[in-house]
């Protein structure tokens, strides 16, 4: 199929411009026989090769230590393949400089199970610290923040300090800080992981809303199969180390 | 004054909170370390410049002042000889006045050596003429002492043995102060380099987030060096003001606590412990220098450490 850009990310400086030669299906993310060892240990993953289109929205499950969390570093930029090739915004990512490695990496945002909220700042802080991180000033940002906030209900919470939250509250906070400076990519490590099951289920609503609504790329890892069973996307079954399903 | 600092320490967010904690266990220790660091070069520094002030003050009292000494000549008579060795003196140019002083002054003299309540007056004791000069640099002392050489028995003491002993033994201590003060200047970047790789490493969770949201490392040492500055510029004027209430102590002390003598004594020594308007600059001084030290070696320590980590 040739494809000539795509209207709904049109501007976007990562993605196929109208107009740009680009053979294939858009692609977000494509990874190439790609495997992960960690110093001279065993291969973590092996030979994991597939794509992810944006707007997609992907459920990355497996058993414990078959390589989740590995996998999600790669997408994040955090490590570097051993072997294989990924592929980001159609930029190969294998061999990046630091610099253009952080520039990529402002349009990933992460979830983490454990929130990873900084203690010391309030609600508000938490979420505004990518902003901040772009160089926003205070003025500019506060509008967007508070905006987000409401949106996933904290609107009265802007104020706490994460001490003060619950779970569910903090994990709302977590993934508000992640999607606030709006990037192409959301990836979300077991989020559900520190809540209970009516909550895990509202919060795998709040990232389908955040993909239906912004038209962001998706990625939850998790391994609670009773939530996989509740939703319709597409699932990518780690084994091993290896990708055995990807749907 | 330091309210403003930290409030422009603050930056690029203006009101925004602090991305690093301002109280932490490691930014107590280093305030801490970095205060006493600085006491240290306060006093260290003061110390120099009331000696620097002191052995001036000496060696210009010292200069100021000629001794012709008249020993006994048998066959001369010494109220004559005093008599002209002053009218010498004062016909010399450059001096303000000559004073022989009286067998009593001269006995007074001697006693610390040889005890109170002897009758001196058997004994023929040399006599003192006491010169001071109006302008110890133009006076025309070998003229004096050429004129001298016709009296029989005297002779003419400029000090400047003394006073050569004197400069060298302030030229020592002065030397001993700063290369006091560069060893802590390095025991103060040592300390700097360990604190901060302790208070980076205690707040490395801060740092991966900050490094998972896409910020660089020149960022995440930006906001490092601006709490390390905050840090420096504190622990600088504690340690600085610290120094300036102990040498105020240290003067009321030396006036109360020690007897009027040694009280004397020690004011002659050290000018009342009087910094002056030099070594309040001085301390002073240390607090930007410290404050500078201490944010040029995190910024380095920090650079290195996200470096090494990243």
């Amino acid at each position: 199929m040739l494809w000539l850009g795509f209207d709904s990310h049109d501007g976007d400086p990562l993605l196929p411009r109208r107009g740009s030669v680009f053979w294939g299906p858009p692609r977000v993310i494509e990874f190439s026989d790609v495997g992960l060892r960690y110093g001279n240990g065993p291969e973590i993953l092996r030979d994991l090769s597939f794509f992810i289109e944006p707007g997609s929205f992907h459920f990355l499950t497996g058993p414990s230590g078959s390589g989740k969390t590995s996998l999600l570093r790669l997408l994040l930029l955090s490590l570097k393949p051993s072997r294989g090739r990924i592929t980001m915004f159609g930029e190969d990512v294998t061999h990046l400089n630091q610099d253009r490695l952080l520039q990529m990496r402002r349009h990933i945002g992460i979830v983490f199970q454990e929130f990873r909220l900084l203690d010391h700042l309030t609600t508000f802080e938490n979420v505004a610290l990518p902003l901040r991180v772009l160089g926003q000033a205070e003025a500019e940002y506060r509008p967007n923040v508070t905006e987000l906030l409401e949106w996933v209900g904290l609107g009265e919470r802007m104020n706490a300090l994460p001490s003060v939250l619950s779970g569910g509250e903090k994990q709302r906070a977590a993934i508000a800080r992640a999607v606030i400076a709006r990037p192409k990519v959301l990836l979300a490590d077991e989020p559900t992981g520190n809540v209970d099951p009516d909550l895990s289920s509202r919060l795998v609503h709040l990232f389908a809303e955040l993909n239906r609504t912004l038209g962001m790329t998706i990625i939850l890892a998790t391994h609670e199969l009773p939530l996989l069973d509740k939703f319709s996307y597409p699932r990518m079954l780690l084994s091993n180390g290896e990708l055995v399903i990807h749907d | 004054m330091i309210k403003v600092l930290r409030a422009l320490l603050r930056g690029r967010n203006g009101s925004a909170a602090p991305i690093v904690p301002e109280k932490n266990v490691a930014g107590r220790t280093l305030l801490l370390m970095i205060t006493i660091m600085s006491f240290l070069s306060a006093v260290t520094l003061g110390g120099v410049v009331l000696v620097q002030k002191s052995a001036i003050a000496w060696s210009a009292d010292v200069g100021r002042e000629l001794t012709i000494q008249l020993r006994p000549v048998e066959g001369e008579v010494m109220d004559s000889n005093l008599r002209t060795a002053v009218a010498l003196a004062e016909a010399t140019p450059g001096v303000a006045s000559a004073r022989a002083l009286t067998i009593e002054e001269s006995q007074d003299l001697l006693e610390p050596w040889l005890g109170a309540g002897l009758d001196l007056t058997a004994i023929e004791v040399p006599r003192l003429v006491v010169v001071q000069l109006a302008d110890p640099v133009n006076a025309d002392i070998a003229k004096l002492e050429r004129d001298l050489s016709a009296v029989k028995g005297a002779s003419l003491d400029t000090h400047a043995a003394w006073r050569q002993q004197l400069n060298t033994m302030a030229g020592t201590i002065v030397l001993s102060g700063l290369m006091v003060l560069a060893l802590i200047g390095v025991a103060t970047v040592l300390a700097i380099i360990f604190a901060t790789r302790g208070a980076m490493a205690s707040n490395r969770e801060i740092v991966d987030v900050l490094h998972y949201i896409g910020a660089s490392n020149k960022f995440v040492a930006g906001e490092f060096q601006g709490r390390f500055l905050s840090i420096g510029l504190q622990g600088g004027f504690l340690g600085a003001l610290a120094a300036l209430i102990f040498f105020m102590l240290v003067g009321t002390a030396a006036g109360n606590v020690l007897s009027s003598e040694a009280s004397a004594q020690v004011g002659m020594l050290f000018g009342r412990f009087a910094l002056g308007i030099d070594g309040l600059i001085g301390i002073i001084a240390v607090v930007p220098v410290i404050a500078a030290l201490t944010a040029i070696t995190s910024r380095m320590a920090v650079r290195r450490y996200l470096s090494q980590t990243s």
